[in-house]
């Protein structure tokens, strides 16, 4: 109880600052990594993840969305209120996220939320929106991304891409164990997505069948961005939970 | 640079504080101005231009990096290496190091700015420089840490007077914070490229954690260092309550930290945290509040020099303007009045009111009481500090009324509800609707902006007839 | 870890924010204005700005 000490003690005052400061981050961001109830399970009736982590087109198609800086006007994350549920659908779960690192949750809507944007329009209109917006909303004030269909998508680090996330605890697979986890926590058809070793020829093929920019003879930086907008939102099913599950966690 | 050998040069370090000065200016003017620029994007789509490096989504980080860390960074290091050496009456410490932390926190700015523009983000919002920026900013900042430590435990003076607290809590928060944000998996040592460590809902709480408190400590607690020194010494009157400075520190650094989670309410957090933060914003009031109701008494019986010091009045100001953006801060982080404002321009106007009317404003106030005693003569002119003030007070003002109309008109209009129970109206309509305040808001910043400009022009002029060896000191006044 | 959960609890968090926060404050307010002596050395420290002039600004 000697506040002199702190006082003309630089040493004290270094321990006793950092004790202050420390506090408020103990106790409010370290228990979310430790409560289980953080983020919901969320699984299909035969008991499968519904949350996937994002295949290679898509996760690329998430790099250009955080390159060209879109989270600064658009959210991705819906409010439980009901002007919202009207808007966007049902509120943004803790688990949807569980993959993005970062999260691109946002805080500001500029343009629109984008949580549930996936399959609410056509690849072509992504496309042209993204090129030219007020050819198709009059009123936005948003960027053409012309170069979008011009690009090429850069695939050569897209294992070193995957990988690291891999590091981060995403589960893409590199080892045969790994695949036969993931196999049991998603299906055949997303693990396979998610092996490593395959990334380039997965990608590939979700672009050719995907189609997203009309235009098959090259995989261009809007296909992968396309891809990934068309995903957002759409992993959970809802209508297999009653009303009142997800309030749970809340 | 040139060796100052006379009696001011042996006696404190001003070379690397001016040099932080003027590039306080210069980050200053650079900053606005994108700030202006992306303003008008918005107003006027078509200012995007179709080149990427311009678009809104890649200048607005150069906006904020220049202006928070630029600005307001080199305005920190000027005055904390000033105010330091002269409360403790001794000479900085390691006068390389703290050469270092000149160069090193310039070249940061400008790697930043050139990461932002070639779409090399985190995607984490005020800390988008990816990894190899970030190392450099951890190193120049340990730097900045020993140098300023260093200083103090050479005082000659045995009290450590109370700004130093400040900027001394400032730089442990800044430390922590910087470093625990920004932990994340480079995909190669070769690419800028990296993910961050953590995802969702921990990765939200960290950086909401981060960007609160780097405006709780960078932005607040800093500056109310900076108040604390030449509020007082501009008055020529000693601060109001010594006592009350004491308390006003102790419950801000303890309390800020805790208020982070209320930027993620009603998101997938739990919402226990968020109400927790809302609790503590709630009381950070008492502390802001004890702290400006401080700073501006120390001007009692001396309230004529409102009228007649210009300096004192961007001063006076500054602290009304944090006395309001720290009454709007808790008000905003009430859940109900949090359910309208949130992804709304008013959160923009918030931020602006605090940054510009705040920070800026006791920076500015703080520059021109430096300026001459930097350079050893007057200021060239105090009718354009005046001009200064007045382009700075009316470009705040048309801000942040533009923004919060048009926050609260956003927030209203997506909550809308016509007869039948359907939304009112569409997003667009209400994109719409913001037009004229955009344009308005890009208005206000062009004055801030000018006053700036001014400014600029009024530090070259007194450093043109100034000098750096302290040798005609006397003949200027 | 799972001590940790205790924190989650608002039944818990509550009062221990409060307890924790109101005695430190207490502390602190006792401390600075519970003995005049004290607060009088504390007040002359608001005087150290003031008597950083060096010998030139003094005759400016």
């Amino acid at each position: 109880m000697k506040h002199d000490k702190i006082e003309r003690n630089v040493g004290w005052m270094l321990v006793m600052t950092m004790l202050a400061i420390s506090a408020g981050g103990l106790v409010e961001v370290v228990p979310l990594f430790f409560i289980k109830d953080t983020v919901e399970t969320v699984k299909t009736a035969d008991g499968r993840d519904m949350v996937r982590p994002y295949s290679p087109l898509e996760q690329r198609g998430r790099d250009i969305y955080i390159r060209e800086g879109c989270f600064l006007c658009h959210s991705q994350m819906i409010r439980p209120f009901r002007d919202e549920a009207l808007r966007y659908g049902h509120y943004s779960l803790a688990a949807e996220s569980k993959y993005d690192h970062p999260f691109q949750w946002g805080s500001k809507r500029t343009g629109p939320d984008l949580a549930r944007v996936g399959g609410k329009y056509s690849n072509d209109w992504h496309v042209q929106h993204l090129t030219a917006p007020r050819s198709m909303v009059p009123e936005s004030v948003m960027p053409n991304y012309p170069w979008l269909l011009k690009t090429n998508l850069d695939l050569s680090d897209l294992t070193l891409r995957l990988k690291a996330l891999r590091t981060t605890g995403v589960p893409y697979s590199e080892t045969q164990a790994e695949y036969d986890r993931n196999v049991k926590q998603f299906g055949e058809e997303v693990a396979k997505t998610l092996h490593i070793p395959d990334a380039e020829k997965n990608l590939v093929a979700q672009a050719q069948a995907g189609n997203y920019d009309n235009n098959k003879d090259n995989i261009s930086e809007m296909d992968a961005l396309v891809a990934y907008l068309q995903v957002l939102g759409t992993m959970v099913d809802f209508k297999q939970f009653d009303d009142d599950y997800f309030a749970k966690f809340r | 640079m040139a060796t100052a050998n006379v009696v001011t040069g042996e006696q404190y370090n001003y070379e690397v504080i001016r040099k932080f000065t003027i590039m306080t200016l210069v980050w200053g003017a650079v900053g606005m101005l994108v700030g202006v620029y992306i303003a008008s994007e918005l107003a006027f789509p078509f200012l995007n231009f179709d080149i990427p490096y311009i678009t809104f989504g890649r200048l607005r980080p150069v906006h904020t990096g220049a202006v928070i860390f630029g600005f307001g960074g080199s305005a920190l290091f000027a005055t904390s290496y000033y105010i330091v050496q002269r409360t403790c009456q001794t000479r900085l410490f390691g006068t390389g190091a703290a050469n270092f932390t000149f160069w090193g926190w310039q070249a940061i700015i400008v790697l930043a700015a050139l990461g932002d523009v070639l779409g090399h983000s985190q995607g984490r919002e005020y800390a988008e420089m990816e990894w190899p920026i970030d190392l450099l900013i951890e190193v120049v900042w340990v730097t900045y840490m020993v140098v300023f430590i260093g200083t103090l435990m050479r005082r000659k003076q045995p009290h450590i007077y109370v700004a130093n607290w400040f900027y001394l809590s400032f730089i442990l928060a800044t430390a922590l914070l910087h470093t625990f944000n920004n932990l994340a998996v480079p995909i190669s040592l070769f690419s800028m490229k990296s993910y961050s460590l953590f995802s969702g809902v921990q990765d939200a709480m960290t950086e909401w954690w981060y960007g609160h408190n780097a405006v709780g400590f960078f932005l607040t607690a800093a500056f109310l260092g900076m108040m604390y020194y030449f509020v007082p010494k501009q008055a020529g009157k000693p601060v109001y309550s010594y006592r009350l400075s004491i308390v006003h520190f102790w419950a801000l650094s303890f309390m800020y930290m805790w208020a982070g989670a209320h930027h993620l309410h009603w998101t997938a957090v739990p919402d226990w945290t968020s109400t927790l933060a809302a609790t503590f914003s709630i009381m950070l009031l008492l502390p802001s509040w004890g702290g400006m109701i401080n700073g501006i008494m120390t001007l009692s019986g001396a309230w004529d020099k409102l009228r007649t010091d210009p300096i004192m009045r961007f001063l006076i100001v500054a602290l009304s303007f944090y006395g309001m953006s720290t009454f709007e801060g808790p008000m905003m982080s009430l859940k109900d009045v949090n359910a309208l404002s949130h992804y709304t321009d008013w959160t923009v106007g918030h931020v602006h009111s605090g940054a510009l009317g705040w920070v800026a404003m006791i920076s500015f106030g703080s520059l021109y009481h430096m300026l001459p005693r930097l350079w050893n003569t007057e200021m060239h002119s105090t009718k354009l500090i005046n001009v200064h003030f007045w382009l700075a007070t009316i470009g705040v003002l048309m801000y942040i009324t533009a923004m919060w109309i048009s926050g609260i008109m956003q927030g209203l209009m997506w909550r809308a509800f016509d007869d039948y129970g359907n939304l009112q109206y569409s997003f667009a309509e209400s994109v719409a609707a913001m037009h004229p305040f955009y344009v308005m808001r890009a208005l206000g910043g062009a004055f801030f902006l000018a006053g700036m400009v001014v400014m600029c022009y009024n530090m070259a002029m007194t450093i043109r007839k100034g000098n750096t060896d302290g040798s005609l000191a006397v003949a200027a006044a | 870890m799972e001590w940790l959960l205790w924190f989650t609890k608002f039944e818990n968090t509550k009062p221990l924010a409060l307890l924790i926060f109101f005695t430190v404050f207490c502390g602190i307010l006792l401390y600075l204005y519970g003995s005049r002596s004290r607060g009088q050395r504390l007040e002359e420290y608001k005087n150290i700005p003031l008597q950083d002039e060096d010998k030139k600004e003094a005759q400016s």
